[in-house]
């Protein structure tokens, strides 16, 4: 509805809380510009929750001026006029948007628009936001509609809220008969209740979830390997054209290896993200995730947590910052902070790149057992990983802190329905579009700077690694003396003395400096993980003619000598990579949220300590 | 007797909501004192439930059905 009025995207779905936070746009009739801000959805003006407070403050505090439309579901009417009547009566100028009109209709409701604007004495337009009719009317409404005065009820806000209600129950009853034609009986919500039959059978039920799980990571892994080795390729190409056409020297450099290899290093996992979020975006959209929460709420309720709180942690799957916001939703603070504590334990997308490319180290692409590739189990054992160390750490928290707030699981079933495409593809073009642009800038800015970094270092140092190099060219002349010699200079580079400084930490993790570079430079975003090695194993490589993973397999433990990338220190690093908190995004949302130091704080620190000491033992299980 | 004592598919009236914030919670998802609710499904392990009255069709803990006064209709 406000997409459509304003030409913007923003996310509609299935179940109550898509909307968590008011957005504003505009747009324009007659040279006329209108403000408009969408709030989150709301059963009444007694909020219950985080979202529903953002709403009940913005409508009780706006200004006199401002018009309040109400969009109500034109299926349910009497419920949706409950809110409505409670807006007029704070003497707001109110407009009532009827929507899903298309639906009614298939039921053979109908109703008289007329009668209703009459005996509310506000007017009512008839939409169909998914084909824009009756857009043009409510606009104008909006700009040229007299408001006249209205009350709904006599003595609202009466000491007694429940009576208040219950009169206007009657009220509506009495406006509802007049005004609503039923013909028929409502085939969708019978169609729903049978499709539930199914979706929450006590096996079936749990069965058909993992079902989808098991599908969506095997769908990540194998379905996405064409078009990821397609981009590879292509960026291989645009790198080496690039090498051959622009002249020798720094120039060059700086772009066939900072750039190019940075941003290629991330383009290629478009298609596995994109794949994650179509999964994401389609289930929410259908009205599957209610059924989710419903099943498993009584399990969850062990850790602490809250069965929406499913939501939150599904959808961090796909990126932790949507998620922890969504948790607004969930009643009770305790619940909801941890949730928000512990969402960010679930891998999400920008770990699917660092996984992808290590996992390709340790297992060949061709292994599988039985059915199923062996890359994708492993990237799945990953995220169940992931969530068991979630709910454990839920666990520990809810003993941790104290509450004495009541806990309920209060959620509406929304009717199923199917996907609407052009949502979901509008959707995941905006959340690929911020992958690449956000984390883009941050890689692009980071290459550059480590590109620099490790290209250069102590002239002093460089100068006798020249000579040394020089004096050994004449006495004994051997191939690999040129690599020998800019591996020997990328070490002493400022981006080696950086990594060297803290190696003594991370060496007991089998990390050697190299990775220790990239533990710097991901620490705003994990992502860059992937930038990091393909710039730092480009530098010094003349020909560009190898991917970052046929470097990687290459690369030797500076100290031993011996391969670097061995089983231990590739699960180690996996390990890493998975409980560790690597995102300034999600620490900010966190703070915002929470609205204090403390908790971004304690999960940055409980979450580093936690992938600190399970790297050391499962470096030291497999080495 | 309460609505937690309803098994799946059985139907009652609402008479009163104990919990007021309760109360108005359920009111304002379409749950009207005086209408018909029907336990529509339990959860596969005995919580929450999935109940309706007309249109509306929500989940809820049986500790807050247990707020919930109804007469059962046969």
């Amino acid at each position: 509805m406000f997409n459509v009025l304003t030409g913007l995207n923003q996310k509609v779905g299935n179940f109550p809380g898509v909307t968590v936070d008011k957005k504003s746009g505009f747009f324009n009739v007659k040279n006329e510009k209108v403000n408009i801000i969408d709030l989150p959805g709301t059963y009444s003006l007694t909020p219950n929750s985080e979202d529903e407070r953002v709403t009940k403050d913005c409508v009780c505090n706006a200004d006199v001026e401002d018009i309040i439309v109400v969009v109500a579901d034109a299926t349910n009417l009497k419920r949706n006029l409950l809110l409505l009547t409670q807006i007029i009566d704070q003497g707001k100028k109110t407009i009532l948007v009827l929507n899903m009109m298309d639906l009614l209709q298939k039921n053979n409701h109908e109703i008289k628009i007329q009668k209703l604007e009459l005996l509310l004495g506000i007017p009512v337009v008839a939409i169909n936001a998914r084909i824009g009719k009756g857009l043009d009317e409510l606009k104008y409404k909006i700009v040229n509609h007299k408001f006249k005065p209205t009350k709904f009820i006599d003595q609202p806000f009466s000491s007694n809220v429940i009576d208040e209600t219950m009169l206007r129950y009657n009220k509506i009853n009495q406006i509802v008969n007049e005004c609503l034609i039923v013909n028929g009986e409502d085939k969708s919500s019978i169609l729903t209740r049978k499709i539930d039959n199914i979706i929450t059978h006590k096996i079936y039920g749990y069965l058909i979830f993992l079902a989808l799980l098991f599908v969506m990571f095997q769908a990540i892994f194998s379905w996405s390997a064409y078009p990821m080795e397609l981009i590879e390729n292509g960026f291989m190409l645009l790198g080496n054209s690039l090498s051959n056409l622009l002249p020798e020297g720094m120039i060059n450099d700086l772009i066939v290896n900072g750039i190019i290899a940075g941003l290629g290093g991330i383009f290629v996992f478009i298609p596995q993200i994109t794949m994650l979020f179509a999964f994401i975006i389609a289930l929410e959209d259908t009205g599957y995730m209610a059924r989710v929460s419903f099943l498993m709420d009584r399990i969850l309720r062990n850790f602490g947590l809250n069965g929406k709180s499913i939501i939150p942690l599904l959808s961090s799957t796909a990126c932790a910052v949507p998620a922890i916001m969504g948790a607004r939703t969930i009643t009770n603070y305790k619940e909801r902070l941890i949730t928000i504590m512990v969402s960010p334990l679930i891998s999400c997308s920008a770990r699917i790149p660092v996984y992808s490319l290590l996992i390709a180290l340790v297992v060949p692409k061709e292994s599988s057992f039985w059915l199923f590739n062996m890359q994708g189990i492993l990237m799945m054992g990953l995220y169940l990983i992931g969530f068991i160390t979630a709910l454990l750490a839920a666990w520990v928290m809810k003993s941790l802190i104290v509450s004495k707030e009541k806990s309920s699981f209060i959620l509406e079933m929304p009717i199923y329905r199917m996907p609407r495409w052009k949502n979901v593809g509008f959707q995941i073009f905006g959340k690929v579009r911020v992958f690449l642009f956000d984390a883009g800038k941050i890689i692009v800015a980071i290459s550059i700077v480590l590109w620099g970094l490790s290209s250069y270092g102590p002239s002093e140092t460089y100068a006798k690694i020249d000579a040394k190099y020089t004096e050994l060219a004449k006495t004994n002349p051997t191939d690999n003396l040129e690599s020998m010699k800019s591996a020997e200079k990328l070490e002493s580079s400022y981006a080696g003395m950086i990594g060297k400084t803290i190696e003594p930490v991370i060496r007991p993790l089998g990390f050697d400096w190299k990775i220790g570079i990239a533990l710097v430079t991901s620490f705003a975003a994990r992502e860059v993980f992937v930038g990091t090695m393909a710039t730092l194993y480009s530098v010094g490589d003349e020909d560009n003619t190898s991917t970052i993973r046929e470097k990687m397999l290459l690369a030797k433990n500076s100290r031993t000598g011996e391969l670097l990338y061995t089983k231990a220190t590739t699960y180690s690093l996996l390990i890493f990579y998975a409980f560790a908190m690597q995102c300034m995004a999600t620490l900010a949302v966190v703070y915002r949220e929470t609205n204090s130091v403390k908790w971004p704080l304690i999960q940055l620190v409980y979450m580093g300590a936690l992938a600190y000491f399970s790297s050391l033992i499962v470096y030291s299980i497999f080495s | 007797m309460t609505l937690d004592q309803l098994k799946e598919n059985e139907s009652g009236t609402i008479l009163q909501i104990g919990d007021e914030d309760l109360a108005l919670q359920m009111l304002a998802m379409g749950f009207i004192l005086g209408e018909k609710i029907k336990v529509e499904r339990i959860a596969p392990l005995h919580d929450p439930i999935l109940i309706a009255s007309g249109i509306n069709y929500i989940s809820i803990r049986k500790a807050d059905a247990k707020q919930i006064e109804i007469s059962k209709i046969n």
